[in-house]
């Protein structure tokens, strides 16, 4: 860079350029994505034998089985709180570190709030299923949808878009929106996946591990293109 | 794109020019992508000297479109940089009127 003023002989081209590769660097230094998903991963991993160990599972002779998934209520809240908090943290520790600083209190504010209503959520059809068994018989396709949105997974995706948003990373909208397809369409969170020989609680966790899976390998691919654009 | 406004003057003569300059333009669009930058980042980004570095904050700060904090972290002495109000809205400007003068350029090129 040089001093000398721009108005006589300056070219408007580069300096627009230099403003945009500045704003990019800028960016590309604030961003943590890979810790970001990572913590996810281990969040989503970690939830897998709450859930096993907390669902209570009946089965009627019919062979019909009624299940409260009791885990994934006493757990995820506390845990997507913890994770939203080691999350920013780590991003203004860092951004510090490098002599910046750093926009999260939308992503805190966007994980606190999926947290809420993703537990609200729970807390209404724990209260009303039980008294209501075949309130979901029968139901369409996009009310088991409606159901998976509703679910941690999907409130991890809803967040990471806000994350994606304050990053402008296209590379993180891709990830997620990527992400958020195979929660709401193609796992069968809310229904569980395996062979027919399989209890409940594992076949809940098959889906549960390639979610996990899923935000390991995103935070291994961040990782790795973050170190070679740096 | 932006439009040209064939009645309005050329973008050129409303040019802030404590603004338009090659290294206070850095350092306005640093600390507006950053919210608040450190006076080591600026320095090693913009490619400057501390004494150099300084003058120009000293300009972009009479003018009211930064604040410098300075403070200490352990035994470490750092300062701090944050955009004003006045300076996010001259810094829109001066990205406004230079695009505004690529445009006359690319038209008048084209003719």
């Amino acid at each position: 860079m040089t001093t000398d003023p721009l108005a006589a002989g300056g070219d408007p081209r580069q300096l627009l350029s230099d403003v945009r590769s500045l704003a990019r660097r800028v960016r590309l230094d604030q961003r943590m994505t890979w810790v970001a998903l990572l913590v996810l991963a281990a969040v989503t991993l970690v939830g897998i034998p709450f859930d096993w160990l907390g669902m209570t599972v009946h089965c009627h002779p019919d062979t019909s089985c009624e299940f409260a998934r009791h885990g994934v209520l006493y757990y995820w809240p506390a845990a997507l709180l913890i994770a939203y908090a080691v999350i920013a943290v780590s991003y203004v520790r860092t951004a510090r570190a490098r002599g910046l600083g750093v926009r999260m209190l939308p992503y805190v504010i966007a994980g606190a709030v999926t947290t809420a209503l993703f537990t609200a959520a729970w807390v209404v059809a724990a209260r009303y299923l039980p008294s209501h068994p075949d309130a979901l018989d029968g139901n369409s396709y996009w009310v088991l949808v409606l159901d998976r949105l509703l679910s941690p997974w999907s409130m991890i995706g809803i967040a990471l878009l806000v994350l994606a948003r304050l990053e402008r990373n296209l590379g993180l909208l891709a990830f997620t929106l990527a992400y958020l397809a195979v929660v709401l369409f193609v796992l069968p969170m809310n229904e569980g996946w395996g062979p027919a020989g399989w209890g409940l609680q594992a076949r809940f966790a098959v889906p549960q591990y390639i979610t996990g899976a899923m935000l390991l390998l995103g935070a291994i691919g961040f990782r790795t293109a973050g170190r070679r654009q740096r | 794109m932006t439009a040209v406004d064939p009645d309005a003057g050329h973008p050129a003569t409303g040019l802030d020019e404590v603004v338009h300059q090659r290294v206070r333009l850095g350092i306005l669009t640093i600390a507006h992508e950053a919210r608040r930058v450190e006076f080591g980042y600026l320095r090693t980004h913009l490619e400057l000297t501390a004494g150099n570095l300084s003058k120009h904050l000293g300009v972009l700060e009479a003018a009211g479109l930064i604040e410098v904090e300075k403070g200490y972290e352990g035994r470490r002495g750092r300062t701090w940089i944050t955009l004003t109000a006045a300076g996010d809205t001259a810094l829109a400007e001066e990205i406004a009127r230079l695009k505004q003068l690529i445009v006359r350029m690319e038209s008048a090129g084209g003719q």
